[in-house]
């Protein structure tokens, strides 16, 4: 990168790092046998359709976000985190409280496991913690599917061995937030810091042990209009369709506590994106992936001036048709959704594009 | 070769002005609109490279989205006619100084990446929000050394701090650049931008506002609901609103918020070339406080550059209205020459201050010849001993010699006699710095009553004369007070032991006016002891010295017209001169790109010096544009040549 762009990105990091402000060692104490949360929801699992128990362990947090480079612009999930890392009996706690949410189901279940980090970050999980909680999946034959969250800097061979010989013969995606298949928007406009090729690497170890990846798709990080969001999405999403992805998560941007997002979106310079975006996005991942890929989208905070919305009358519908196409991956849900606010919609991608007035 | 220029037309009310802009062989009258929609001859329409299909010939502004690179220029559908906007982060430069000069630094950096497919004087950079005022000084000079002679500012529409910081950094680009204004702008706004020099303006919220079923109108806006009763409107896409269809709708209040633009700038421009573009802006300080606390805060921060550029000449009728009138630019600027350049003529025994008339210049009032006649009555021809100063909002005062000057002559204001505090206390002022310059033995003698009276109470403890009042419970007007004043003079000149003298009105109305026009000097050197004058006062007054004359006064405009010989009397001044790169002028204009130098204090409208290449004074003319104006534009006429010294 060169050396104009590594000012920028510079700048934005030292935002980044204002906006987080004494946030992380403020965050709330909470019990480090509990996790940050958990929850069930019907899920596409491979053909059919099943229940996936999503569980965030209460870590540190991401160790980018933890240290000086100031996490990525739109993320404080480490909030959610303790303060002090949890002993390997804590961390298996959380994990079993979560489980019980799986009693009384019936397959095919899925679990994803998420840590507000990485899982595969030994620091953060130390791994015996890991292959604990691994192990006691395993053991559960209703388990079809296993979804587990990190950056690609802990993706390696050793690990994904220890992952694929405990699993088993499930189906195992490695959740990698790729956010944009351009280094230009990741490192700049999110402040991610790792580049395409690491995305890549990771995804390649993972097929050397038929591990797929599933990869988080950012719609709308800052410093971008509304139409070059929605366009880096899509290429996003065409790159890694083409690089071999076995699932792509569309991620629509939420304002975060204690966020650069937030704080530019309290000065009325940042919108989240529009419903419309997102739909545009989903028929055009569903255009390109169509049969080979998953595609799902789950957008938090919805409909809500902090989340993905449209101009409030039409933004459950939109909600509705996203949670359907997720599990159906039929895009004709999306062909009744009208609404008047289609125009102005038009009218922020073209205009806010030319005359970079954000539209909010 | 390049097809892309900005030429600027003669012209200027504050610093609107009007021009052309030149796109291969389109040429745009500005100021003019800019939209995303198809172009016809009102509107440029403007899009995204590679986001937008191009329908139509017509020349265009494209924005270069941030990260492309363009190697071929034709191959991404840019035509040799349009203009490129360089790209930007959107917000970033909200995050501060540094993040702001990164911005222009990235454009520079684009800038040498397109030099060699773009010329420069197509690019248009964008001003970041935030930045420090030495680096944008630098890096618009670094622009405009490399050619370019655009830029674009971002308005969010609020009229906040966002827009405020906008309009106060138009004044630091150079004036020969088009200056574009996008964003959400709302109609009542677009007269201000034209005042405040903005050529081009985005009219992209008339979209907005018909996605949105909302007509603009000048002040506000009105929602459109079908079935719901609306507001007449006589525009041809209006007339069909009840029976459309919603999508229908939607383009019709398009169509009608587009015409609402296209009227307002050209009221706008209207308005500037009649000189009224002042009041225009004024007027729309009533659409919401935002408009109003706008124009507050830019007459006060921003005062010296609207000045700069407004006429030391107008209109025949000037409204002044509101409080938002009393720091005008052509107001403001009279009360400090008054304050700075006026000084009243020696030995003056007596300073008579009267109230102002509707009817101006106020000699010609009938209340005023009524005191002329008093005044006559009761000093004879002792009368060149008396000093008479008109009180007046908001010019604070008039000395009768300057009553036929601008705005003097032609400000309109609605009398009631109630002053507010703020004028009241302008003129206050002005009156205690007025008397300063007069003997301490001077007397003055009020005669006024109500809020003029009002004005001399407040100024008093703060004066050092001694003051009678003759007209504290009547009107000045009337036949009491009058008596009251031929008494009080007739008994003023037997105490004063005042004499006759033979009258000075001519050469005090020519003194004043040189020191008024030319500053502090020039009406001693204009009018000597040994000038001999002549002429009425209310038409046309020589002035000769020796076999020379030397200037004239014209009471039309109450200005001086020099001759060649009275430019040269006041050279060593060395104010109001335009210095020439050449040894004479040839034919009747002098043009900006042959001028090596202008003195910064010339304003639009100024009798200046022309001075050649060797400093020797060849001619003398009417300026048509400010000092600055001069030295920075390439094109234009600078001064129109009154006299000029043949030969050569």
């Amino acid at each position: 990168m060169d050396l104009a762009y590594e000012q920028i990105r510079n700048e934005v990091k030292q935002a980044s790092i204002r906006a987080r402000g004494e946030s992380i060692p403020r965050r709330r104490s909470k019990s480090p046998t509990k996790p940050s949360a958990a929850w069930t929801a019907p899920s596409r699992i491979g053909s059919t359709k099943g229940t996936a128990l999503s569980i965030v362990l209460s870590s540190i947090g991401c160790a980018h976000a933890r240290g000086d480079e100031g996490g990525c612009t739109m993320c404080s999930y480490l909030l959610d985190g303790v303060n002090r890392n949890p002993t390997a009996e804590e961390f298996f706690l959380q994990f079993q409280t979560a489980m019980s949410q799986l009693e009384k189901l019936d397959s095919p279940l899925s679990v994803k496991i998420y840590t507000s980090g990485s899982f595969l970050d030994s620091d953060e999980i130390p791994q015996e913690t890991r292959n604990r909680i691994l192990r006691a999946i395993s053991v559960d034959d209703r388990i079809k599917e296993v979804v587990l969250e990190s950056r690609p800097e802990y993706v390696t061979d050793t690990v994904l061995a220890d992952v694929r010989r405990i699993l088993g013969d499930r189906v195992v995606e490695l959740g990698i937030g790729l956010e944009s298949s351009s280094d230009f928007v990741r490192s700049i406009c999110i402040n991610k810091n790792f580049n395409l090729d690491s995305f890549r690497e990771s995804l390649l170890v993972g097929k050397k042990h038929n591990i797929g990846t599933r990869a988080y798709v950012l719609l709308k990080p800052p410093f971008m209009t509304e139409r070059s969001a929605l366009l880096d999405a899509q290429k996003t999403v065409t790159d890694a369709v083409s690089l071999g992805v076995t699932t792509i998560s569309l991620n629509p941007v939420n304002v975060q506590r204690n966020t650069l997002v937030e704080s530019l979106w309290e000065k009325g310079k940042y919108r989240p994106p529009w419903l419309w975006s997102v739909v545009e996005v989903l028929r055009h991942a569903s255009f390109t992936g169509a049969s080979t890929v998953n595609i799902v989208c789950d957008p938090v905070a919805a409909g809500k001036s902090r989340g993905t919305h449209n101009c409030g009358k039409c933004d459950s519908s939109f909600i509705d048709a996203i949670r359907t196409f997720s599990l159906n991956q039929d895009v004709r849900v999306f062909d009744s959704l009208k609404c008047d606010c289609w125009d102005l919609w038009k009218h922020v991608l073209e205009h806010e594009d030319a005359s970079l007035q954000v539209h909010n | 070769m390049s097809l892309t220029e900005f030429r600027i037309g003669r012209g200027h009310d504050g610093p609107a002005r009007i021009g052309e802009y030149i796109m291969g062989t389109e040429v745009y009258n500005t100021p003019i609109l800019t939209a995303p929609i198809l172009s016809d001859s009102q509107v440029i329409t403007y899009g995204t490279i590679g986001r937008v299909k191009i329908h139509s010939s017509n020349p265009h502004f494209l924005a270069l989205p941030f990260e492309t690179h363009i190697d071929n220029p034709e191959k991404l559908g840019i035509r040799k006619t349009d203009s490129i906007l360089l790209p930007c982060l959107p917000s970033f430069s909200s995050l501060g100084y540094t993040a702001g000069a990164l911005m222009l630094n990235h454009q520079m950096g684009v800038l040498d990446d397109l030099q060699s497919s773009i010329e420069s004087n197509r690019i248009i950079i964008r001003i970041p929000e935030e930045i420090e005022l030495n680096v944008f000084s630098s890096s618009l000079s670094d622009f405009h050394s490399r050619g370019v002679r655009a830029a674009a500012l971002t308005f969010d529409g609020l009229l906040s701090d966002l827009d405020y910081n906008s309009f106060l950094q138009r004044r630091y680009l150079p004036m020969s650049w088009l200056v574009l204004a996008l964003g959400r702008i709302a109609p009542g706004t677009v007269p201000l931008l034209y005042y405040m020099g903005f050529d081009v303006i985005d009219i992209g919220h008339a979209q907005e506002a018909a996605a949105k079923h909302q007509r603009l109108w000048h002040n506000g806006t009105e929602s459109i609901q079908s079935g719901q009763p609306h507001r007449y409107c006589p525009c041809s896409s209006c007339q069909n609103l009840d029976r459309l269809e919603s999508t229908q709708v939607v383009d019709a209040l398009l169509d009608h918020n587009v015409n609402v633009y296209a009227s307002i700038l050209s009221e706008a421009q209207n308005a500037m070339v009649s000189g009224r573009l002042r009041w225009l802006v004024e007027s729309t300080t009533h659409y919401s406080p935002a408009h109003a606390s706008i124009l507050r805060r830019i007459d006060r921060e921003a005062y010296s550059f609207i000045e700069e550029f407004t006429p030391t000449t107008g209109a025949s009728n000037v409204p002044l209205i509101g409080p938002e009138s009393y720091n005008a630019p052509a107001v403001r600027r009279f009360r400090e020459y008054i304050a700075h350049r006026y000084r009243p003529p020696a030995h003056k025994k007596i300073a008579l201050l009267l109230p102002c008339s509707a009817r101006k210049p106020y000699s010609d009032s009938k209340s005023h010849r009524r005191f002329l006649e008093t005044i006559e009555t009761s000093l004879g021809n002792a009368t060149s001993q008396i000093a008479q100063i008109i009180l007046t909002s908001p010019l604070g005062l008039v000395p009768r010699e300057l009553e036929r000057m601008f705005p003097a002559a032609s400000y309109d204001i609605p009398v009631t006699g109630d002053w507010d505090s703020e004028e009241t206390n302008l003129a206050a002022d002005a009156l205690v710095s007025h008397m300063s310059k007069f003997d301490s033995n001077t007397v003055i003698v009020a005669h006024v009553s109500g809020g003029y009276l009002s004005i001399v109470q407040a100024a008093e403890n703060r004066i050092s004369q001694s003051i009678i009042y003759t007209s504290m419970e009547t009107s000045p007007t009337s036949w009491e007070s009058r008596e009251d004043l031929q008494e009080t003079l007739g008994d003023l000149k037997d105490i004063l032991a005042i004499k006759g003298s033979k009258p000075q009105e001519l050469e005090e109305i020519v003194r004043a006016t040189a020191d008024f026009q030319f500053g502090p000097g020039a009406g001693d050197a204009l009018v000597p002891e040994d000038a001999r004058l002549g002429g009425k006062p209310y038409r046309q007054i020589l002035c000769r010295v020796g076999k020379e004359q030397v200037c004239s006064y014209v009471a039309d405009t109450g200005l001086l017209s020099l001759t060649l010989d009275g430019a040269r009397r006041l050279a060593p001044l060395n104010r109001y001169w335009v210095h020439l790169d050449a040894p004479s002028v040839k034919g009747g204009s002098i043009f900006a790109v042959g001028v090596r130098e202008a003195d910064a204090t010339i304003r639009p409208g100024d009798e200046v010096i022309v001075l050649n290449n060797k400093g020797e004074v060849t001619a003398v003319g009417r300026s048509e544009m400010s000092g600055r104006e001069m030295c920075e534009l390439d094109r234009g006429r600078a001064v129109s040549v009154r006299h000029k010294l043949e030969g050569d």
